[in-house]
């Protein structure tokens, strides 16, 4: 596993050379996966409004503070970590399988032949452009499902755009927004890694395929629920 | 679009198949049993794993919010009730995807291939009534478990966080939770769970049976399965949240 980090590791010296590689990727990434993590998230901002106006209804008798805390909530959770896990379903799904079945049919064995180090070829790049594509979805989806919280806000609890924009400037600072973008480097970090160890370390035949895919999907979603911790405990002593 | 739909109804017709076999055919139970026993027990690790940590990352957030307002004695209350009404079970659901949804789907994927479907053909019995069904309903039952267990754990972690990070004692912690969190609330919860877990069976083993192509077909079935899923949880979250709401206000206006 060391080695397989390493090797990976080490091909971000010569990525340059990946380069068309990285575009592809990263087309393959956020382009493709684009429409259903955007329409996703916009159905988790509708939920999170109307969630929070239950509770505020309980706490305080009124739900004038929706704006402020759902767009807190989005900002600092919800919209990373569901574009994240989505991505983890499509993405790093799809990448253990494509590279679990190149290792089934030896197209691995034939890249070493040639003289090229599978891990920089296909490990490196998948890493960049994952990167790259998640910090690009989570900004837009952030920026999506907060539009979206707001037309939600105005037509069922009825609270004026204006006042939603208000009311969220005084809880959202930049720093959330940034937050989230780097929590969303981390996430796909996680992703590209976790799906290709498995795809590498996947076993002969159709099973062998197929558990691999399931593995990596596992794995990755609980490195994302605990990472997720880990950097919110980490942000909440900036606030 | 005409694709979507064709898949679609492709879908439900195997649903509704699955429910007519359900009731009037003679599944071996102890298939059931087995097939609730092994799911669960597989699952369960992960699923408190999950939910510890869905806690403390609910308590956390909760924290800083209730902060500004001094009302941190409420902290137990809302993110118990918000973690049993909303997050838990969709985050369950997700891990519940990838875990059970993409075994599952390998599993049967891998018997097509190797065509032991057709060779249960042969002996004169149904695949779907012999190895699908007892999986559909495994699925479906065992979910409730480990929805349980997932919201056990996600209390244990809120609680954890909430007597280290913000020095909220345990008792005061516990204490509120009897308040907030409303029958409606776990209610409502469980009913998202039951229809998520449909959506997953009915989505994984309909991938799996038709499954084509040799061992990249297995793998295309898996990320199919995760995708169809994942964004179908998030949909039926929206649209069993907005039913609520009306059946809610329906039942307010009644009384």
């Amino acid at each position: 596993m060391i080695h397989y980090l390493n090797h990976s590791l080490m091909g971000f010296l010569h990525i340059r050379r990946r380069f068309s590689q990285v575009i592809e990727q990263i087309y393959f990434i956020a382009v493709e996966s684009s429409l259903i993590i955007f329409a996703c998230v916009s159905f988790a901002a509708i939920v999170t409004v109307l969630e929070s106006s239950f509770h505020m209804k309980l706490v305080i008798q009124g739900d004038s503070m929706v704006p402020g805390f759902s767009a807190l909530l989005i900002l600092r959770e919800l919209g990373a970590i569901v574009t994240a896990l989505l991505l983890t379903s499509r993405v790093g799904a799809g990448m253990a399988s494509e590279v679990a079945s190149q290792k089934v049919s030896e197209q691995i064995e034939a890249l070493r032949l040639l003289g090229i180090n599978p891990y920089e070829y296909i490990v490196a790049p998948r890493i960049l452009a994952s990167i790259l594509g998640t910090i690009l979805l989570v900004a837009i989806a952030n920026v999506i499902s907060l539009y979206t919280s707001m037309i939600v806000s105005s037509q069922a609890l009825s609270i004026h755009p204006e006042l939603f924009w208000q009311m969220m400037n005084r809880f959202v600072s930049f720093q959330d927004f940034a937050f989230s973008l780097v929590k969303a480097g981390v996430f796909g970090l996680i992703i590209p890694l976790t799906s290709c160890y498995y795809g590498f370390t996947s076993e002969q035949g159709a099973s062998g395929v197929g558990r691999a895919t399931t593995q990596s999907v596992v794995t990755a979603s609980i490195l994302i629920i605990i990472s997720d911790f880990m950097l919110s405990a980490f942000f909440s002593n900036f606030y | 679009m005409t694709r979507f739909l064709d898949s679609l109804g492709h879908h439900v017709l195997f649903f509704l198949q699955l429910v007519r076999l359900t009731f009037k055919s003679q599944f071996r139970r102890q298939d059931l049993l087995m097939q609730i026993w092994t799911i669960t027990n597989q699952s369960l690790p992960t699923i408190i794993m999950a939910g510890f940590f869905v806690g403390a990352v609910m308590t956390i957030q909760f924290t800083l919010q209730l902060q500004d307002f001094g009302a941190l004695s409420y902290l137990g209350g809302l993110a118990t009730s918000g973690t049993f009404r909303e997050v838990g079970p969709l985050l369950i659901g997700f891990i519940l995807c990838g875990k059970v949804g993409a075994f599952t789907a390998s599993e049967l994927g891998t018997m097509k291939i190797t065509e032991q479907f057709d060779a249960i053909l042969c002996m004169g019995s149904d695949p779907i009534n012999e190895i699908v069904l007892p999986r559909f309903l495994g699925i479906i039952i065992s979910s409730g478990f480990l929805l349980v267990g997932g919201l056990f754990a996600s209390i244990l972690g809120g609680m954890v966080l909430g007597a280290f990070y913000t020095n909220v004692s345990v008792e005061e912690y516990l204490r509120h939770i009897p308040r907030f969190l409303i029958g409606i609330s776990i209610l409502s919860g469980f009913l998202k769970s039951l229809v998520f877990s449909i959506l997953l069976a009915v989505v994984c083993t309909y991938q799996g049976y038709h499954v084509t192509g040799g061992a990249k077909g297995v793998g295309r079935a898996v990320v199919k399965t995760a995708v169809i899923s994942m964004v179908g949880i998030v949909t039926l979250d929206w649209l069993t949240s907005f039913s609520m709401e009306i059946l809610i206000q329906i039942v307010k206006e009644a009384r």
